[in-house]
């Protein structure tokens, strides 16, 4: 079983470790496949627009270039550790109701989305780039000030474009998407060294994107657990 | 009165430490004198890891262990069950290098109290080689390492070398205070004890043995129920005639994203230890902290002139002391850092006090009482106790 986290930040948005460090502290712990997802802010309100100002979110000016840093970083886990690396963004529409906040995970982004776009546009630009969408965090957290409840309230309508739903994220599990019998992965939402420790995702399948980006879609061998040193 | 107390007795602290800073020197010159040396002296070793959970930089720590010029020697990681966080890391490494001679030993073992112990008796039974390294995960080491450490072996009269372990990296304040205690209480106190007085201060992290000399002396069995095994390893190969060398050959102890409380942890259960071996010795090492004595008439008298100027002068002191260690040993940690010196003598120094009301340990997950010569025994809360631990632990819930 392949040992995965989909869901980590880095300085390039509101991380507290540098990309090279992340991947060092992940490939130095015997992970397979991680993919970095730095947060695109929504530029459309004051919230969004402070965020991009203090540089917490990837932007259409510097994406070629995280792109790049991704990329190089990724040649080197995997010479160094045996470690698949698969770029991500995390779209985060923030507003100051959490009813209409949501956040998701594009993996395997290859051009920038902005996140000022409509769901319905979002969703389709990352099927245009083949990319898996997760719905994160998608229920209330043990920290409610993280809340992102719109997909979830809204699942009826956006459930068919989303891969995967966060069944985990850090040390909150959220059972409604079991309930629901949605597909699901765990991950850590890394922000600081101490995350490494949290919920985490296990697929059954070959070390390469393709198979990475079918076992998730397909939601077949994908299995979760608590990584605790 | 009392700032002329402790006056002195920093005085008295401080020639200690001076006296620690020359054994230092004394050492780092020997390594250098010795590392363009070739020997032919190369036996076969068998190196054992003992493996629990993830240390900082494990990855790289095993690497270092594939790169050692070294004719012939194996690898053998040793865990208790494959569900271990480490099995992953040992395994990728194995497969890294398919040219090196690896093993994974994963066999649960429960013949005593000290888990590593435990964890290296199968990795013991499946040494190949006469010559047995005992060798921490949170190492690394150099590529003249084995070269360096087996050279004193070439004198039947040797039994076991150990080697000198410096603290490096730091991205965490935790980690900043432990390699700055382990660069100079650590390493000073061990080169001290080996220089002044001649006696055999085996650190764990590293021990060279030969398989006949350590089963002459009772074996891994001997010792799986102590907590200082390094410290007991030693002192029965010196009583059974058989010399302890320090090698001069420093590894480095990887520590990058330690919290306070590792630190304060660590070195409460190292306490703890000295306490139960040194006895009435152990009082000694408070005297040798001269930044917390001459902080002490702050403490009592309060923000007066002599005492602020006995305190800033001890501490300017210390901090050009360390960073002098750190330059001669080449520890490359970053200036600025050493202005946390005086944080962490005082931080030693109030812990320096808990060995002496507490007998508990906690290590790698388990919990002890430590007995006379650091023995293990069961945690267990006496009746008398137990409605202690039911608010401690009500609170704990509660805050959870």
């Amino acid at each position: 079983m392949l040992l995965c986290d989909f869901h980590i930040h880095t300085t390039y948005s509101d991380g507290s470790v540098e990309l090279g460090r992340v991947i060092d502290l992940y490939g130095q712990a015997g992970f397979d496949v991680i993919a970095i997802t730095d947060h695109v802010v929504n530029g459309d309100n004051l919230l969004g627009k402070l965020a991009q100002r203090f540089r917490f979110s990837v932007m259409g000016d510097n994406f070629d270039e995280y792109m790049a840093d991704v990329q190089q970083q990724a040649r080197r886990a995997w010479d160094k550790y045996g470690m698949l690396v698969i770029p991500g963004v995390e779209i985060s529409k923030n507003h100051i109701s959490i009813d209409m906040s949501a956040h998701i995970l594009v993996l395997d982004v290859k051009e920038f989305i902005p996140a000022c776009m409509s769901y319905e546009k979002i969703f389709l630009e990352a099927k245009r780039q083949d990319a898996i969408t997760v719905a994160c965090h998608p229920h209330h957290l043990s920290d409610n000030s993280r809340d992102t409840l719109y997909l979830w309230n809204n699942r009826d309508k956006y459930a068919r474009h989303i891969d995967a739903w966060e069944i985990a994220n850090r040390d909150d599990v959220f059972n409604v998407i079991s309930l629901k019998k949605y597909h699901y992965i765990a991950n850590s939402d890394f922000h600081k060294p101490r995350h490494l420790y949290s919920w985490k995702t296990l697929l059954n399948c070959k070390k390469d994107v393709e198979s990475v980006k079918q076992c998730i879609r397909h939601n077949k061998g994908v299995a979760i657990t608590l990584f605790r040193n | 009165m009392t700032t002329q107390i402790f006056s002195a007795l920093t005085a008295v602290g401080l020639l200690c430490y001076g006296l620690q800073l020359w054994s230092i020197r004394a050492a780092a010159q020997k390594q250098e004198n010795n590392e363009g040396i070739q020997t032919d002296y190369t036996p076969p070793i068998s190196i054992l890891k003992p493996l629990k959970g993830l240390d900082d930089n494990l990855f790289d720590n095993l690497e270092s262990f594939c790169h050692l010029d070294y004719p012939r020697y194996e690898l053998i990681f040793a865990l208790q069950d494959m569900n271990d966080q480490a099995y992953k890391v040992a395994q990728k490494v194995k497969n890294k290098y398919p040219g090196k001679d690896i093993r994974i030993v994963a066999k649960r073992c429960n013949a005593g109290l000290n888990p590593k112990v435990n964890n290296l008796m199968a990795a013991y039974d499946a040494a190949k080689y006469e010559y047995i390294l005992i060798s921490d995960s949170n190492v690394q080491a150099g590529r003249q390492y084995l070269k360096s450490t087996v050279a004193p072996m070439n004198d039947p009269a040797v039994g076991l070398v150990s080697n000198l372990i410096e603290g490096v990296g730091g991205r965490t304040a935790g980690s900043v205070l432990e390699n700055l205690h382990m660069n100079s209480f650590v390493m000073g106190s061990v080169c001290f004890l080996d220089k002044f007085l001649k006696l055999p201060c085996v650190v764990g992290k590293s021990m060279l043995m030969r398989k006949k000399d350590l089963e002459a002396i009772g074996g891994l069995h001997g010792v799986k129920d102590v907590l200082a095994e390094d410290y007991l390893l030693g002192k029965k190969m010196s009583e059974s005639g058989k010399r302890v060398v320090l090698s001069p050959y420093r590894i480095q102890n990887v520590n990058h994203y330690w919290g306070i409380k590792k630190f304060l942890n660590r070195h409460t259960r190292w306490g703890k230890l000295r306490w139960k071996i040194g006895g009435t010795k152990y009082v000694l090492e408070l005297a040798a902290n001269p930044v917390f004595t001459s902080a002490m008439p702050l403490f009592i008298l309060g923000p007066v002139r002599p005492a602020i100027m006995l305190a800033l002068f001890t501490s300017m002191l210390k901090i050009a002391g360390d960073l002098y260690i750190g330059k001669e040993t080449g520890t490359g940690m970053h200036p600025l850092s050493y202005l946390l010196v005086p944080l962490k003598d005082i931080l030693i120094g109030l812990i320096w006090f808990v060995p002496i009301f507490s007998q508990g340990v906690a290590w790698r997950g388990n919990k002890y009482i430590i007995g006379k010569d650091s023995v293990l025994s069961p945690y267990t809360v006496s009746r008398s106790l137990a409605w202690k631990y039911r608010i401690v632990n009500s609170i704990r819930e509660r805050f959870a």
